[in-house]
């Protein structure tokens, strides 16, 4: 997989493998939190600290207003992102390297950050729905074939932001 | 509050302009807590372009909330500080606010 600026604003994600496509072809649905409640509660946090010392009051006010007013923008900005980059996948050509098949996406700059919000939001819920550790590599060896191909699944989304965020959006 | 006045015990409470006064000045701290999912460049990114940090301190930041599991990121008026906690959390950060002691 490499990325590849071209002159018009826009940049080729191209050499995707079978299985990186396979991968990629599974961001929207790997995104949606739905039925794990850990994955939610960690995209919408409550905005007060765990161990803040703020009144009964204040706080339920707080938090009530946060889930009125602003998690519903979140979830229309998450929303979003997930649907400018579900156009984007549905844009992709095949291409024949020898006897593999390989693809390529077109992702203009402009849809960069939007990639990398769904490739993060993924990444999350892929975590907590099942339940990978936290430190890389320990799962090298597991021999739980879901919990393997998770990890797989969560390094090729974690390795495509770091090519986004080096080559495209840094500043 | 009690005073005594020519003998006579009254009571009175603190005025409430000063409560107002004190939840609107009091300084409230946006921090960001670890989380084994997000990258730290993505971190370090959101940290510089969000409070316009440089790239050293976003960093030290990042590092911060790494290894030591939190950072506080930015401290100031409450009103801005739900600002911030709401940009952090719109690029998935686990960011937080508290009052400062």
């Amino acid at each position: 997989m490499e990325l590849i600026k071209n002159d018009d604003s826009t940049w080729t994600l191209s050499k995707v493998s079978e299985l990186e496509h396979l991968m990629l072809s599974r961001l929207p649905d790997s995104a949606d939190p739905t039925g794990c409640e850990e994955a939610s509660d960690r995209l919408y946090p409550s905005p007060i600290a765990p161990d803040a010392e703020v009144d009964d009051d204040k706080s339920f006010t707080l938090e009530n207003d946060w889930k009125e007013f602003i998690e519903p923008e979140l979830r229309s900005d998450f929303r979003d992102s997930l649907k400018v980059v579900a156009d984007d996948l549905g844009k992709s050509s095949m291409t024949k390297e020898g006897e593999l098949n390989q693809y390529e996406f077109i992702i203009p700059t402009a849809h960069a950050n939007h990639w990398c919000s769904a490739l993060n939001q993924a990444r999350i819920v892929i975590h907590h729905r099942y339940d990978l550790p936290s430190e890389d590599g320990l799962l090298d060896m597991d021999p739980n074939p879901e919990k393997w191909m998770a990890t797989l699944q969560s390094e090729i989304y974690g390795m495509l932001m770091e090519f986004l965020i080096k080559k495209v959006l840094w500043i | 509050m009690r005073h005594l006045v020519s003998n006579v015990e009254v009571e009175t409470t603190p005025s409430p302009e000063v409560d107002v006064l004190d939840e609107v000045t009091k300084p409230w701290q946006v921090m960001v807590l670890n989380d084994p999912v997000n990258l730290m460049s993505f971190v370090t990114l959101i940290l510089k372009r969000i409070f316009g940090y440089s790239e050293e301190k976003a960093v030290e930041l990042m590092l911060k909330v790494h290894y030591e599991g939190s950072a506080v990121v930015w401290t100031g008026e409450r009103e801005k500080a739900e600002l911030y906690v709401q940009q952090l959390q719109s690029h998935q950060l686990y960011a937080v606010m508290e009052p400062v002691d």
